[in-house]
């Protein structure tokens, strides 16, 4: 009896110590959580004795709704970089301390004052080989409805990516993308409205694709990824692939920053980097990453398809985010 | 109603028993009336003191038409609901009562499944690719799958599903009260079954009709997870696109204005069916 209470004790005694070294990082949940739990939070756990709570998934209303009640429970949270930009603007993001983070080797394209690369990815074409016959090889494929009948799947949401393909498939060279033209998208849109599927999240996306509900669509690649992973029979093009990042930041008036900006160390590491990019197909934000892996897995990376890639330009969308949204659901909706 | 011997102690003004309710009405008015309170100042505080977010709200396009399209969608699901479960309910009403018992306990047994697993069913069945349009077309029934999903048919199936108990339940305690002899009456003065049904049936089962008719319309007003996976973006409700403006656009005033703007709508509807319906009671119900 007496050992019993003695072990309560100390137990109760391990978890109040252990709750001086606590944090709560949030993300979107399924397998881009789970191989940042196990990419990053668990080897830090380790090094450090920080402990990382793991909440999800992230919702930037709850987020600024912490920040404005002065209650910020969560301390490291992956949003979309458009979203980081417009925050940073709104006050509602710490600095990112940069005499802890390490930045010589990150992807400057990936990281700014109030928010550190995540993982990189690209949006890439990809199609249910016993639905469609040939090869679909680019975006003006997916508006070609008498060549390639079925429906096609896109993102739902107002975001970087949708517009783009429109004006991409309609003529507009890549370099004169913005401004967006969004009337021209729009109307180029029109065109194939209705046979549109909309995907709000990833394993929608993959079940549309895998299912050949939708005969071919716009794609997270590391989706994609995992669907060949898993056997299924989809087809890839990567030509103009669509790069977009998610990034690390840390709500205004976090409650364990110290211990926040440790942990975006070892995200950001060429080690933490590499592992979550081998798990999850994603691309590392940081340089020295490739190094530390497998040939496979580096060919599988959006870097292995440079020629003619894209980046969406985060700093524009940021600046128009609530204009186009506007648009975007009028159209949408109509 | 309590005799007048229970007035000892009643606080003054207040029906007999109100202290009783005290934590009843705390309770709602913590929950309901503060949170609804709140909603209705920041509609017109945030980002800055004003109407603004109702200009905005009622001079926007999209959520006009969203408005629109929500009370349609309700509209139609409190239509199909109540064709599908008068029969239903008419069954259960001149069961067996050992019978009745078991299909309701299957009815209600439905509820208790969780809501997002009933619809990705609807999903399985109702997809181009899925159960019903594959064995419709292995028949030879069809040539092309038919659209039964991201569209008005698709919202309206699922919704119907989860909404029936909700019509069910108050239209059997209406039916079981009417006496059967009434129907046998007017069937010797020589109405038709069809005629029993319209002057006889009908009319006394109305009051069960009205009370599970708004239950449902009211419940459907606010449904979110349904109609955005079996609707299309044409199909938007209210409720998506609120979630939309608060999670990802941050735009919590104009979120709160319309939110407000639905629950006055709402109430509006309440109060015209109550005088619609009159003071009458439902007979039953739950």
């Amino acid at each position: 009896m007496k050992l019993i209470l003695t072990g309560i004790l100390a137990g109760l005694l391990a978890a109040t110590a252990a709750k001086a070294d606590e944090m709560a990082f949030t993300s979107w949940g399924g397998t881009t959580q789970e191989a940042q739990t196990k990419s990053w939070a668990a080897p830090f756990e380790a090094s450090s004795g920080i402990k990382v709570l793991q909440d999800g998934p992230t919702d930037y209303g709850k987020l600024k709704a912490m920040v404005d009640a002065g209650n910020v429970t969560w301390d490291v949270v992956d949003v979309e970089m458009d979203f980081a930009i417009k925050a940073a603007k709104d006050g509602l993001l710490e600095p990112i301390d940069y005499a802890i983070v390490p930045k010589a080797d990150l992807d400057p394209r990936f990281s700014n004052e109030h928010a550190v690369g995540s993982f990189y990815y690209s949006f890439v074409l990809a199609w249910n080989k016993g639905a469609v016959s040939g090869d679909t090889a680019s975006w003006a494929d997916m508006f070609d409805t008498k060549k390639f009948p079925g429906k096609r799947t896109f993102y739902k949401w107002s975001a970087p990516g949708v517009i783009e393909i429109a004006l991409l498939a309609d003529g507009v060279p890549a370099d004169k993308l913005y401004p967006l033209d969004l009337d021209r998208a729009f109307k180029k849109l029109d065109t194939i409205k209705s046979d549109i599927v909309w995907w709000s999240g990833g394993a929608e996306s993959q079940q549309l694709i895998a299912s050949g509900e939708a005969a071919f669509g716009q794609l997270w690649n590391g989706r994609v990824f995992a669907l060949q992973q898993d056997g299924t029979d989809v087809g890839v093009s990567w030509k103009q692939n669509l790069t977009a990042a998610d990034v690390l930041v840390v709500p205004k008036g976090a409650k364990n920053k110290d211990s926040a900006m440790k942990f975006l160390a070892a995200a950001t590491s060429p080690a933490g980097q590499a592992k979550f990019a081998e798990a999850s197909g994603y691309a590392p934000i940081n340089t020295k990453a490739k190094a530390e892996m497998t040939a496979d897995a580096v060919k599988a990376l959006p870097d292995a398809h440079v020629d003619g890639q894209i980046n969406l330009d985060m700093n524009y969308w940021a600046e128009h985010r609530d204009e186009i949204a506007t648009r975007w659901y009028a159209w949408q909706t109509k | 109603m309590q005799g007048n011997s229970l007035r000892r102690g009643a606080i003054a003004g207040l029906p007999a028993g109100s202290g009783g309710a005290l934590p009843a009405v705390v309770l709602v008015g913590l929950f309901f009336v503060v949170p609804v309170v709140a909603l209705l100042l920041r509609s017109v505080t945030d980002p800055e003191p004003g109407l603004q977010n109702y200009a905005a709200l009622f001079g926007s396009g999209t959520y006009v038409r969203v408005f629109l399209n929500t009370f349609l969608v309700a509209a139609v699901v409190t239509a199909v609901t109540i064709v599908v479960a008068f029969p239903v309910a008419w069954m259960l009403a001149i069961m067996p009562p050992a019978f009745g018992s078991l299909v309701f306990g299957i009815i209600i047994l439905s509820m208790w499944t969780n809501l997002l697993t009933r619809t990705y069913a609807w999903m399985v069945l109702l997809q181009r690719t899925g159960v019903i349009n594959r064995t419709l077309m292995g028949l030879g029934i069809i040539q092309e799958p038919l659209p039964l999903i991201n569209n008005l048919t698709g919202v309206t199936i699922g919704m119907v599903y989860i909404m029936l108990p909700f019509m069910i339940l108050p239209l059997v305690g209406t039916l079981r009260a009417i006496d059967p002899m009434t129907l046998r009456a007017a069937a010797l003065c020589g109405a038709t079954p069809f005629q029993a049904f319209r002057r006889i049936l009908l009319p006394l089962s109305l009051p069960g009709i009205a009370a599970g008719g708004l239950m449902v319309f009211v419940m459907s007003l606010g449904y979110f997870v349904t109609p955005a996976l079996l609707g299309g973006t044409s199909n938007m409700m209210l409720a998506e696109m609120i979630a939309q403006t608060v999670q990802s656009l941050l735009n919590w005033g104009l979120g709160s204005a319309a939110a407000f703007v639905l629950l006055v709508v709402t109430m509006a509807l309440y109060a015209l069916q109550l005088r619609l319906v009159g003071a009458k009671r439902p007979a039953g119900g739950l």
